[in-house]
């Protein structure tokens, strides 16, 4: 599915916003452009839970530090919403930006991850980015990306999935400099569907990386 | 014992075979141990008395350990007594204390003295089986008050003034013993079937009174487990020998199946009272714990409201005060943002100094100066040179040309890796055109390229009406190399010897650090 970028008459995305604060909430609401449409919003885990089974939307945005449920916050409501992680995708917003839980998040099953500083058009950009089954990076997780992963291409003998390919790795460093898809798709001659494939290969590389390191490494870098 | 010269405290040592009590003994007494011990093995065989001697000392002479920690107790915390005895006429005893001003009670003031002498008192004890004048003889700085002083029982015996009165006490006991056992030798007759029980009584209370006195000094101080242990076995000794030898008077030393029927009944009796108490006992048990978690959750609430009150209120008072510009708002709030990021996630063991951590400083600065958010992005790091420090100036003066000129946020990506240091600074400005920049406009040609190029790196200024990007890149020259946190080999080091040798310009300043560099690794 894809959604008309100009905010057409197109479908528009359903999204639900899961958020502890109700002035970040409404705030964010306000800031959806309107290609979006807010069809539910939760406080909790159990909340958020509950409204996206009974919603079912394209898209949550999903708070990583919640409070209910077992303490888990963001990667517990992925968890819980695992049934309908084929047609919802999340997309992960915190104000925290500690390795940690962010890499946590996105090996939950987020497809993406930005800073609540983030602009309203650069969040109704991502949102339809998820929606349309595409990764979010913002220039940090790409860092984090970089840093976990190393920044040696991988060799063919490698486990594909421990280490990023030179291409990849060009894409992710782009991110980490601040480049929109946009931005890099132009700085290396390839289209942005070809940028988005590369993107979407990392984050199922960081998903699915069986590499201790990974999570070792995030612990470590509780900070940043 | 012959000087009254300094001694060793003495203490269980830890260089030990059985309990530390011979080499704790030879350290105070300043003999060889292996004469200490064999001294206390050829005792043994004279009547036991050597084991006694040997247990004597091992129940009475604290360990190293314990004897440091009680001495680190004394300075007892004002908010001690919340349990006192009835308070004792402070006589004598508080005259001599400085430490009088907290508190009401004489009581708690008891032990900021005695703690020393209960350590060293252990050790004059068993000296005092020697004879008393020893213990006595035993220099140490105390002021005037025995052990007994909070003690009611003391106060019975009247021994509250004399110094040592514990050890004095059960050298009495002894003394007494002996002369009782040689007064049967020679043929008196004495009244043993009496004076046992009562001594047992006697006993099994003072140790129970010694119980509280200690359970109510640790409680109140710093509760440890290994004091609650003591304590507990303390206590059932003294139940124990109190109830035998009450137990024995009663029945007047009847048949033995008497006494287990006595025995099982006055069991019973104890545990029913237990079972009345215990409620209580645990009440008051849980209200002490619950008044000490309070006062912990107190102290880390005060320092947390020390902190937001010192930084996120006061920002909140100016933001209001200049809520009309948003640039100042938006500084503000970047800025304590920063702040309370930095002190929540801030790891104080993580090591300073290096550049990741500068070029976030720089980046920090920038932000307070123009408004504009600066967000920096690292990988891996390395350590500070004073080549990376043109480096992180050429990037600090890239990121206020971005500030200024570009407006809006700032992306800052440092990559650091074992042969090079890049850093881009990227803005989404109008851009602008290099060779447009007039000559005497010294901000990009001088302090960014030109800097870069004079310690061996590289600035490339890319612009375009999207925005600016400057990217700088340092190569790691192989002086460097040792001082690169991830890459160290032997090659490197034998290769940055030679480059620095070759260096001339700053040889001295360069191998200092290479030395560092070393070192850290």
């Amino acid at each position: 599915m894809t959604i008309n970028p100009d905010g057409g008459p197109g479908r528009s995305v359903r999204v639900v916003i899961v958020d502890d604060h109700t002035i970040f909430r409404s705030g964010l609401k306000a800031d959806l452009d309107a290609r979006m449409d807010v069809v539910g919003e939760a406080g909790t885990v159990e909340q958020a839970i509950a409204v996206i089974a009974e919603t079912r939307p394209e898209v949550v945005l999903l708070d990583v530090h919640l409070p209910g449920g077992l303490g888990g916050g963001g990667r517990e409501v992925i968890a819980g919403s695992s049934a309908l992680l084929g047609t919802t995708s999340f997309l992960a917003l915190s104000v925290s930006d500690a390795a940690e839980d962010v890499v946590s998040v996105i090996r939950a099953g987020a497809r993406g991850y930005v800073t609540k500083t983030i602009s309203g058009k650069e969040i109704s950009d991502a949102v339809i980015r998820v929606a349309d089954g595409d990764a979010v990076f913002s220039p940090r997780l790409a860092g984090f990306v970089l840093d976990a992963f190393g920044t040696a291409p991988a060799d063919i003998a490698d486990d594909e999935l421990d280490k990023l390919s030179a291409r990849e790795l060009e894409v992710m460093r782009l991110i980490a400099r601040g480049y929109s898809y946009k931005e890099v798709a132009k700085e290396l001659f390839i289209s942005i569907k070809t940028v988005e494939t590369h993107v979407s290969a990392v984050l199922r590389k960081l998903q699915l990386s069986s590499r201790h390191e990974l999570t070792k490494w995030a612990a470590e870098r509780r900070l940043l | 014992m012959t000087t009254a010269v300094e001694r060793p405290p003495l203490v269980r040592s830890s260089d030990r075979m059985i309990a530390g009590v011979c080499s704790g003994l030879a350290d105070h007494l300043g003999w060889p141990v292996k004469f200490v011990r064999l001294g206390m093995v050829l005792a043994c065989f004279a009547g036991g008395a050597g084991v006694a001697f040997y247990a004597w000392l091992w129940t009475m002479v604290p360990t190293a350990d314990e004897s440091a920690k009680r001495n680190a107790r004394r300075p007892a915390s004002p908010i001690a007594p919340a349990v006192s005895l009835p308070p004792l006429p402070a006589g004598g005893a508080t005259a001599a204390r400085p430490q009088q001003t907290y508190d009401a009670g004489p009581a708690p003031a008891a032990f900021s003295g005695p703690a020393v002498a209960g350590a060293a008192g252990g050790g004059s004890v068993a000296a005092g089986t020697t004879g008393p004048a020893a213990a006595v003889a035993e220099d140490v700085p105390n002021p005037p008050g025995s052990w007994w002083d909070g003690n009611p029982l003391g106060s019975w015996f009247s021994f509250r003034k004399i110094q040592y009165g514990k050890e004095i006490l059960l050298g009495a006991a002894l003394l007494l013993v002996a002369a009782i056992l040689i007064a049967r030798q020679f043929g008196v007759d004495v009244p043993l079937g009496t004076l046992i029980p009562a001594a047992a009584i006697l006993g099994g209370a003072a140790i129970a009174w010694m119980q509280l006195d200690e359970t109510r000094r640790a409680g109140l101080v710093d509760k440890t487990k290994a004091d609650q242990a003591g304590g507990w076995v303390r206590l059932a000794a003294g139940l124990a020998l109190v109830v035998a030898g009450v137990l024995v008077m009663v029945s007047g030393s009847g048949s033995w199946e008497q006494t287990w029927l006595a025995l099982l009944a006055s069991v019973a009796v104890l545990g029913g009272v237990a079972l009345v108490l215990l409620p209580w006992g645990l009440k008051f048990w849980k209200d002490l714990e619950t008044e000490r978690a309070g006062r912990v959750r107190e102290t880390e609430r005060a320092e947390i409201a020390a902190h937001l009150h010192d930084s996120v209120l006061q920002t909140l008072a100016l933001i209001q005060r200049r809520a009309g510009s948003e640039q100042d708002v938006v500084r503000l709030a970047r800025a304590q943002e920063r702040e309370l990021r930095a002190w929540l996630f801030s790891d104080p063991a993580k090591e300073t100094g290096l550049l990741a951590e500068r070029i976030k400083s720089i980046a920090a600065e920038v932000e307070d100066s123009h408004g504009n958010a600066v967000e920096v992005v690292t990988v891996g790091d390395t350590e500070m040179t004073e080549r990376h420090e043109a480096l992180v100036q050429a990037a600090r003066e890239a990121m206020l040309n971005a500030a200024r000129h570009g407006g809006g946020t700032v992306s800052v990506y440092l990559e650091s890796t074992e042969g090079n240091t890049e850093i881009f600074i990227k803005d989404r400005g109008p851009g602008f055109v290099l060779d447009a920049v007039p000559d005497d406009r010294l901000g990009v040609k001088e302090s960014i390229i030109g800097r870069m190029k004079r310690h061996g790196g590289t600035a490339v200024i890319n612009s375009s009406s999207d925005g600016t990007e400057v990217r700088l890149a340092l190569p790691s020259a192989p002086s460097d190399a040792g001082e690169q946190r991830k890459g160290e080999t032997l090659v490197s080091e034998a290769r940055s010897s030679e480059a620095r040798a070759s260096e001339t310009r700053s040889s001295e300043t360069r191998a200092s650090e290479t030395r560092n560099g070393e070192m850290k690794q």
